[in-house]
Formats: C-alpha cells, sequence, structure tokens
C-alpha cells in the first residue's frame, strides 16, 4: 500500500474500515429486522453470527466440512501443480514432445471443466475423488503454461554466458532456465491454488457428500440464507487467507527480487 | 609508432594465451562479415579491437569463444593453438551486458563462472571474494543486483570472469552502457587486475580513447566487410593509469592517429 497524498494514520485508516463494516452491517440487520427486505431473501447479519456460532463451536460440523473441502483442494492443487510445472519443463526442453502434445493439450483445456464433472461425478463417484480430479484438471492446465511461458523467458545473455563457459544441458536449465522461470510459474501457482478451490467448491456444489459446496446446497434449499452467507463468508476467509499465504511465500522464494 | 606491427605468427600460434587468425572471412550466407583478416595476439598483451558498428569486431571474438558453426568461416583460427570450441576452459567470455542472474547474490553470481566449470567450492569461494574485494565491492558479498547500480553489477561480471583461471579473456564492449565517469573507474579497475596476472586480452569496443588508454595495441577495422586497417602499437608506459592518461599529451597524439587511421577505414 503506497502512501500517496494520505494524511490519515494507519491506525485511523483501520478504524475508518471498521466504521464501514459496522455501518453496513447495522444497515443490513435494521433492513432484515424491519422486513424492508424479506430476510429470506438477504438473511440478517445477527443470523450469520449465530449460525457460525452453532456450527462453528457447538456442533463443529461447519469446521468438518471446511475440511473436506481443504483437503480436496491441496490435493487438487499439488496434483495439478506438480504435473503441470513437470510437463510443462519437459515442453521447454523437448520441443518435438511439445509440438506432439501440445495442440492435443490445448483442445482438453478448451473444454469447460464445469461440464465434465458430471462425468467425473460417474467414474470417481460422490466422495472427494470426483472432486479433486475437477480442481486438478483446472490447475493442470494453468501451471503448464505459465511454466512455458516462464521457461521461454529466459535472458539470452545467460545461454551465452553459460555455452562460453561450458555449461552441460542440465546444468543450463537447473542454474538459468529453472530459476529464471519460477517467477512466472509463481503466478500460475497463485491462480492454479484458486481454482482448485473452485473445482472443489463447484464439484461439491453438483453433487457430494461432504464439504462447504454441499453445505451450501443444503442450506440454500432450504432457504436458510443467514447459513448461505455465513458459508460464503468463510469461503472468503479461505480466499483471502490463501492470497496472504501465497504472497508470503512467493516474497520469501523470490527476495532476490 | 608502427602501423601494421608484426605479426610474428609463427611465434605466438601454438602457445597457451595466444590467439592466431590467418587470413580469416566470415560469411553469414551471402553477407561477407569479416573479410580477410589476419591477426596475432601473444600471451599476455592487451589488444584493443575498434571499429563501426557491424564491423565484424563481435563475430570474431564469438567465433574464438567457439559460439559459431566451423561452416561460415574460411580461414584458420587458433585459440591457444587449437581451433575454436565452445566451453574452451583456456577463454572467459565478459559480454556487453553484465549476464548477472538476480536470484544469485553478487558473491554467488562472481562464483558462477568457477561453478559450471567445476572448481570446488571452498576455493571458488575464496577466488570470488578476493576478487570482489579487488574490484571494491568489499561488504556488498551478499547484495542481490537489485541493490547494486549499473557500475556495481559490471564490477561483479568482472569479478565473475577474473575468477576464472583463463589465459586468454574476451570482452566484448564491457564498459559500453557505462557513464563516463564510471567507464574511467572501471576501465582502472579492468587494468590493475591485468596487470597483476598479465593475461591475454582482446577487448572489442568503438570507443576509441577507451581503447588507446588500455591496449597494447590497437587494431582498427573497417566498415563491414570487416578489414584490418590499422594495427597499431601503443607506446604509452606501463602501469598505467586511465584517469592520469586523460591529460598526457603523448595519448592525444595516439588518439587522433588512431582516429586517422578508422576515418579512412569508413571512406572507402
Amino acid at each position: 500500500m503506497t502512501d500517496r497524498t494520505t494524511t490519515w494514520t494507519v491506525p485511523q485508516i483501520w478504524a475508518g474500515r471498521v466504521a464501514i463494516l459496522v455501518a453496513f452491517f447495522s444497515l443490513w440487520e435494521q433492513v432484515a429486522a424491519r422486513k424492508l427486505i424479506d430476510p429470506i431473501l438477504i438473511g440478517r447479519p445477527s443470523g450469520i453470527v449465530t449460525f457460525l456460532w452453532q456450527e462453528i463451536f457447538v456442533t463443529g460440523s461447519l469446521i468438518k466440512d471446511l475440511g473436506w473441502t481443504m483437503l480436496g483442494t491441496i490435493l487438487a492443487f499439488l496434483l495439478g501443480s506438480v504435473c503441470g510445472v513437470l510437463v510443462g519443463m519437459v515442453f521447454v526442453t523437448r520441443p518435438t514432445v511439445e509440438a506432439l502434445l501440445s495442440p492435443i493439450l490445448m483442445a482438453l483445456n478448451a473444454m469447460p471443466r464445469i461440464a465434465l464433472a458430471p462425468l467425473f461425478l460417474i467414474w470417481f463417484g460422490l466422495g472427494i475423488g470426483s472432486k479433486i480430479t475437477i480442481g486438478f484438471s483446472l490447475t493442470f492446465f494453468i501451471v503448464l503454461s505459465s511454466t512455458v511461458a516462464g521457461g521461454r523467458g529466459g535472458n539470452p545473455d545467460h545461454i551465452t554466458l553459460a555455452r562460453t563457459l561450458g555449461a552441460s544441458e542440465t546444468q543450463i536449465f537447473r542454474k538459468f532456465i529453472l530459476p529464471s522461470a519460477v517467477p512466472v510459474i509463481f503466478n500460475g501457482l497463485r491462480l492454479g491454488l484458486i481454482f482448485a478451490l473452485l473445482g472443489v467448491i463447484g464439484g461439491e456444489i453438483i453433487a457430494s457428500e461432504h464439504g462447504l459446496g454441499q453445505t451450501l446446497t443444503v442450506l440454500a434449499a432450504s432457504f436458510k440464507t443467514s447459513g448461505v452467507f455465513a458459508v460464503i463468508l468463510l469461503l472468503a476467509l479461505v480466499g483471502v487467507c490463501i492470497t496472504w499465504g501465497m504472497t508470503w511465500l512467493e516474497n520469501w522464494l523470490l527476495r532476490w527480487r | 609508432m608502427n602501423d601494421r606491427a608484426p605479426h610474428s605468427m609463427s611465434v605466438t600460434s601454438g602457445r597457451r594465451g595466444s590467439v592466431a587468425l590467418a587470413r580469416v572471412s566470415v560469411n553469414f550466407g551471402q553477407l561477407l562479415v569479416v573479410d580477410d583478416v589476419s591477426l596475432g595476439v601473444a600471451p599476455g598483451e592487451f589488444v584493443s579491437i575498434v571499429g563501426p558498428s557491424g564491423c565484424g569486431k563481435t563475430t570474431l571474438l564469438n567465433f574464438a569463444a567457439g559460439l559459431l558453426p566451423s561452416d561460415v568461416i574460411r580461414g584458420s583460427y587458433l585459440v591457444g593453438g587449437a581451433p575454436p570450441v565452445s566451453g574452451n576452459r583456456d577463454i572467459a567470455y565478459m559480454l556487453a551486458r553484465d549476464a548477472l542472474c538476480p536470484w544469485r547474490t553478487a558473491l554467488e553470481n562472481a562464483e558462477l563462472g568457477a561453478e559450471i566449470r567445476g572448481v570446488p567450492p571452498p576455493e571458488r569461494r575464496q577466488r570470488a571474494l578476493e576478487l570482489l574485494d579487488k574490484v571494491g565491492l568489499k561488504g556488498f558479498e551478499d547484495a542481490y543486483p537489485k541493490a547494486l547500480s549499473q557500475g556495481m553489477r559490471q564490477r561483479v561480471a568482472l569479478a565473475r570472469t577474473f575468477s576464472l583461471d583463463a589465459p586468454i579473456l574476451l570482452m566484448d564492449e564491457p564498459f559500453g552502457a557505462l557513464d563516463a565517469q564510471t567507464k574511467l573507474q572501471l576501465e582502472d579497475v579492468l587494468l590493475s587486475l591485468w596487470q597483476r596476472e598479465q593475461r591475454t586480452v582482446v577487448f572489442v569496443t568503438h570507443d576509441l580513447s577507451e581503447a588507446v588508454s588500455m591496449s597494447d595495441r590497437v587494431v582498427v577495422m573497417s566498415a563491414r566487410p570487416g578489414r584490418v586497417v590499422a594495427d597499431v602499437r601503443i607506446t604509452l608506459g606501463r602501469p598505467r593509469s586511465v584517469r592520469a592518461l586523460q591529460k598526457d599529451p603523448a595519448y592525444h597524439e595516439l588518439y587522433s592517429h588512431v582516429w586517422t587511421k578508422l576515418e579512412e577505414g569508413l571512406s572507402p
């Protein structure tokens, strides 16, 4: 955050932010309480808080579902990004393989993945397997294309220098191509993680035994609008944590930038 | 001041640290880049090649470093008595741009060349630390390139080049992108490093003052196709300081002499 002409101090800014949120939620609460808009449509902040309290600290069911969703997301992300980086690196170092496979993979990537979800459900069942597959199918292609882009974006001077030094192909790859590709690959990883979450939630909404997506459908089907908002709030929080965590990791890994 | 200094080809060729070109021509397809160049560089000699853009001076260096395919060349080109190959351990190449790895610290960058050539870690670290000290970067060992100025980055590149124990240094306008002051400083750094170790330097530049102030000989090339127009021995004493030379009349006399030769080469 850049300080340009702001005359507010950091605590003042935070106080302002809290004030805006308090005003927003108070207004929401009042509108719902006076039934200016039907609470069935918009829920109630107090209802959201009650729901969260109940489901997190009393029954614990929300935590369990969050656990299922995160497990699916992390496995989908790990599988998808590891495969994406490996295949991407093969493409960078073996142009023939890329020429052979690239169009086929492009065609696969062009398919709307959510449309394949019913198929994955038939193949892998209602459990976590089908969710991981959907998340994987999204993450893999994102990480693959960023790896290929990163592997191509090296500095030609580095290659010239490496050749005059007599570097082997392996050395050129390990000491020059791979490290220079990391920043671009990281952009793909960041996006890939968000898409893994999206794929898992999407799969859970369509059909599932567990997970926040499934909770969301059940709540919406029974018009528990406050509960729906509570789950959405929780998901937003997860999204913020993911972004924050990835930024931290990136800053640490790429501290030379 | 004798033009066309004796090449002493028979003496220099075949010795470690020597570079010998006999009637070398280079064609890129239909384009004749270098035309019938003969040139001998003795071990320990500092020779600059000057000439207008596109006269093939960088091509000559790239050739010595084994970066070009052998089918574009005619004539004989010997580096340390053998035909050029890429990765020749007798050669250290310094490019116009610093080519530092941004993800490596100054020290790790200075070590890079020795690392790739398989020098054991303690030895190459020791050498890199010494050289960073000599190029004036003591205290900046752990700095990443982003934190260094252009001049400091080029100092790291100098340290990386000198930390290889190659007897022949090929330099392709290494100071071309620097401002005048920084350039003078780095020229003196280069001279002091070279005077300690007396390695062969082939230095390509289009800056005449740089060539005259540092070299034992200045080879002037014509516009494309590149030919040797003059080979001027620089009779200034050693050790030299590039900054002190700026006020030396003998230096200015040599400078204007080389300048005349360069102009002759430009007009067909």
